[in-house]
């Protein structure tokens, strides 16, 4: 239990640390991007609004620890001001419309490649030394380490542009309407391909090699040899014995993988023109929406927390070990 | 009772390494009857632990039998289908590796690694298997809750009776133990070896103990076999060996030793290193380290010769 | 380094050769050992010092100046062409070949900045252990939970049009958390061996320890973590050029997929021009992981797969057919 809460308290202080950066960002500028900001919202706003945007974003008259602790209950009042971008709506209402394509796009990838990867790494060291165990590692290596765009514009092109297999564009089918139907459910899996694809094989190779690795460790371990001189089936004893041990040290790379994958999300949305944060963040990046980029930036980190505290408890639940 | 339960015919073990093939089991020949006790020492390398590994052929790459066979009741273990092979391990044999530590899988219960063998291997419910695992624990005085624990709930000496009931678990004929006690004190060593004792008795398997331990083994084994770079090079009557060595590491191996019991001798080690298996020596693999070496040493390999019933050595000087 | 590995470098010498030429002969030996019977390694090898090759000698390779409109917009590869033009009448081979060079020197600086943090938060936290591992241990770990390139996004949004020096810094100082995890565990591991023992008995210094004792034997590991990361920071580099946050005037592979993307190069038949950056970042990045992964190899001897494991198959398959075993 005192692990979990030692996680809890880590993760509390890093949303600490990245709520002082994302304030102190705009601060440390050269020139007034607020002044900016201001002059890119010319003729949508007027004064008085501007004026409220100005204090709600903590840029009011007093000394920097008055706005920096303004600033904080802004946070965690989820109270952070109207989009320039898309004014009047709310940023917090602009970026929860998002918000659940990424993670949709993030964890499936992630969980998808996880699984693939895993069943792959553990294959590839059972055979290790035939065709499978000496191809496909390499072959997979070469594969996943294309960067995230290139993968991406390589799908978007061939499978999309040339054999106009999938569609190119938007989370689903603007003609259908969103409800729980097959139909809709249907459009979302089918736009959710090829993003989702690419992401997946970019992902891959860390899982299969992290697993196979991890399995040429434990299968030299005594128990695993045990295992078989037991006589039990040899799948019981390599994913019973050798991959349930094995799995500890892929579980601890999911904590890293996840900031990759919502970073990955990010590019791949752009490629894709899907409708999750990376695109908003882009579109606020052009017309210098800086509330919404830092309300973007912060409702990242707090997924990016979120998934890892998910993955120390399913590291705990792992491992007998570690929950004393 | 005269046929041997366990018979090795002209067993080799080699490995391949990038740096060449190192044969670290040659040519041994031995055989183990019902309710026996075999003990096989040597230093660390010697293969003896390889040797121990390849009777329940758990040799994995890069190692490889390229002769030799290992007879059980008269069917050749190397022969087994893998059916056949899955069916001879623990049923007929069970092995007891050196640390109870690292031969229990540290996240998964005990129970489940009590039981899994018996249904692996019997046609009964899973409640009856949990029985039966109850039963064993309580064999090695275990209380039974302790099926719930994880191995790291338990002290070094509850692990290894853990791992001895599981070895019990489908009363086989032969238990194979690899140094069973070495990571435990002496304690400790001491009451597991008397109740291993007593449950020889009960059961009447035969074990076949590897140990670098000589005095140990000295006192609980009927019959002792001592290795070198491979080579078994003496085997007989425990008494003999132990007290009236032939071979001269034998002898090195022992004076190496302090007894408990007899007056205070001065100990000799064994001069020079163990051998490298790639780089073996030409003749008798001994000769660098011999204090009686002869020019035919140099030359050729000693056989095992033997000296009287059932018991043989490797050396010219016999 | 690794015996079973190296070993061909203990080979006898001769006695008249010099030092120098001894040591290059191991390092010959090593490199040798390194390539042999490893596909992976020979590939990557290849198409890594071909790459290189182009980047270095690309004022000489380039057929046009790649800054200059030389062409019509969008003319497919030809004789003239090899590779076509871009929209504004580039011609795609020279630039690709430009951007090499752009693209491979900022992936490269942010690699070597990434890698002597790495080294030393991690060398440092790891041998001296206590509070100074606590607290480096703590940056890391809040480094390593921040999504990166989000991050950096936001920072370039921030700071306007960046030129590709300020992308390799600030790639190099997120970048490092990694290496240094990594770093710092084998520290933990080699801290604990006890040749560093008896030296700390024997009074040496900490420094001396450290950059003689430790840094050795973490080469492998410090190499691959700086691949890595020259690889992530590839990919991070096409990314912000992509989106154009970086420097579009310069020429660099992710400022041509900027303008293949603003021309919708894809979309007009053009293809030549997104796809030919493209390949040259996907090809640098596959040669990179597979000489890091030979590299895991050399760290790792675990994982080795070589000549002898293949012998062993035959040998074990001849076994297992005397016994009439399939």
């Amino acid at each position: 239990m005192s692990f979990l809460l030692r996680r809890l308290s880590f993760y509390f202080t890093a949303f600490l640390i990245a709520i002082s950066f994302n304030f102190l960002l705009p601060r440390m500028m050269p020139g007034d991007p607020v002044e900016a900001m201001f002059a890119a919202a010319q003729g949508k706003m007027d004064p008085a609004q501007m004026d409220a945007v100005r204090e709600m974003y903590g840029f009011m008259d007093g000394s920097l620890f008055e706005q920096y602790i303004s600033y904080i209950q802004s946070v965690f009042t989820l109270d952070l001001g109207p989009s320039v971008l898309m004014f009047p709506i709310d940023v917090t209402t602009v970026v929860g419309m998002s918000l659940p394509w990424t993670m949709f796009l993030a964890l499936g990838s992630l969980i998808v490649a996880l699984i693939i990867g895993v069943s792959i790494g553990t294959y590839a060291s059972y055979r290790r030394e035939g065709f499978f165990g000496q191809f496909v590692p390499p072959f997979l290596a070469f594969l996943s380490n294309f960067p995230y765009i290139v993968t991406a514009l390589l799908l978007f092109y061939f499978f999309g542009l040339q054999l106009e297999l999938l569609p190119l564009a938007y989370t689903y089918d603007p003609a259908i309407d969103p409800g729980f139907t097959l139909e809709f459910i249907g459009s979302v899996l089918k736009h959710a391909i090829l993003p989702m694809g690419s992401m997946i094989l970019v992902g891959i190779a860390t899982w299969v090699f992290n697993m196979r690795n991890a399995m040429i460790n434990v299968l030299g371990e005594d128990y695993v040899t045990m295992a078989e001189a037991k006589g039990l089936s040899s799948y019981r004893v390599m994913y019973r014995y050798a991959g349930r041990n094995a799995i500890l040290p892929v579980a601890t790379a999911i904590a890293m993988a996840i900031g990759f994958s919502f970073a990955g999300s990010i590019m791949t949305e752009v490629v894709f023109n899907y409708q999750g944060l990376g695109n908003i963040l882009l579109k606020g990046i052009m017309a210098r929406d800086y509330p919404l980029i830092q309300a973007i930036l912060l409702i990242l980190v707090s997924a990016v927390l979120t998934a890892n505290f998910i993955a120390d408890l399913l590291y705990v639940w792992l491992d007998p070990r570690i929950s004393k | 009772m005269n046929k041997p339960l366990l018979e090795i015919n002209n067993l080799c073990v080699d490995y391949v390494s990038p740096n060449g093939i190192a044969r670290a089991v040659n040519n041994v020949s031995l055989s183990i009857k019902p309710g026996e006790t075999l003990g096989i020492a040597g230093e660390s390398g010697c293969g003896k632990s390889t040797l121990a590994f390849a009777i329940a052929r758990l040799h994995r790459a890069p190692g490889l039998i390229p002769e030799g066979e290992i007879l059980y009741n008269g069917k050749d273990v190397l022969k087994m289908s893998d059916k056949e092979l899955r069916d001879f391990r623990w049923n007929d044999a069970s092995v007891v590796f050196q640390s109870a530590m690292n031969s229990l899988n540290p996240v998964i219960t005990i129970g489940e690694q009590l039981t899994d063998v018996i249904l692996a291997h019997k046609k009964i419910t899973v409640k009856a298997a949990t029985e039966k695992a109850v039963e064993l624990l309580a064999i090695v005085g275990l209380p039974g809750d302790r099926l719930k624990s994880f191995p790291h709930q338990l002290s070094g000496g509850m692990r290894q009776r853990v791992v001895i009931a599981i070895a019990l678990a489908l009363e086989p004929k032969l238990i194979i133990m690899d140094e069973p006690t070495t990571a435990l004190d002496v304690v400790v060593e001491r009451e597991i070896l008397n109740e291993l004792y007593d449950l020889k008795e009960k059961f009447g398997f035969s074990i076949l103990f590897i140990s670098h331990d000589l005095s140990l083994m000295g006192e609980i084994a009927d019959r002792i076999g001592v290795m070198y770079a491979g080579n078994l090079i003496e085997i007989g009557d425990a008494k003999t060996v132990f007290t009236n060595p032939s071979h001269p590491y034998t002898k090195g191996l022992i004076s190496s030793f302090p007894t408990i019991h007899g007056p205070k001798e001065r100990l000799y080690g064994i001069p020079g290193d163990p051998v490298n298996l790639l780089h073996l020596p030409e003749g008798c693999n001994f000769n660098p380290r011999c204090g009686d070496c002869m020019d035919i040493c140099k030359k050729d390999e000693p056989q095992l010769i033997e000296l009287s019933v059932d018991y043989k050595a490797a050396c010219y000087k016999l | 380094m690794n015996n079973s590995i190296t070993s061909d470098a203990n080979a006898p010498v001769p006695h008249h050769e010099s030092e120098f030429r001894q040591k290059c002969r191991a390092a010959w030996m090593k490199t040798k050992a390194f390539f042999h019977g490893n596909p992976p390694a020979i590939i990557g090898g290849f198409l890594m010092t071909v790459i290189l090759l182009g980047a270095l000698f690309a004022p000489v390779l380039s057929t046009h100046n790649p800054d200059k409109r030389v062409a019509r917009p969008h003319e497919a590869p030809s004789a003239d062409h090899i590779l076509g033009s871009t929209r504004n009448g580039r011609d795609v081979f020279s630039q690709v070949l430009q951007g090499a060079r752009k693209t491979l020197s900022v992936a490269l600086f942010a690699g070597i900045i990434a890698t002597v943090i790495a080294v030393s938060v991690g060398v440092t936290s790891g041998y001296f252990g206590g509070k100074i591992d606590e607290w480096m241990n703590f940056a890391t770990n809040v480094f390593l939970v921040f999504p990166q390139l989000p991050l950096l996004i936001v920072l370039a949004a921030f700071l306007g049009q960046v030129s590709s020096i300020v992308i390799a810094v600030l790639l190099g100082v997120t970048s490092w958390p990694w290496g240094a995890r990594v770093i710092r565990s084998q520290t933990l591991a080699i801290r604990s061996k006890e040749f560093i023992i008896s030296a700390e008995v024997m009074g040496e210094s900490k420094v001396r320890i450290i950059l003689v004792e430790i840094l050795p034997n973490l080469i492998s590991i410090v190499f691959g973590g700086f691949l890595g990361t020259v690889i992530y920071a590839m990919g991070a580099e096409a990314a912000l050029g992509f989106l154009g946050l970086g420097d579009a005037t310069e020429v660099s592979w992710g400022s041509m997929l900027y303008w293949a993307q603003v021309s919708s190069s894809l979309y007009t038949g053009a293809w030549w021009e997104m796809l030919v950056p493209a390949i040259a970042l996907a090809l640098t990045g596959g040669a990179l992981a597979l000489i890091n992964m030979s590299i895991d190899q050399v760290s790792n001897p675990k994982l080795k797969t070589g000549p002898h494991l293949k012998l062993w198959k035959k040998l074990n398959k001849e076994a297992n057919k005397r016994r009439g075993l399939v």
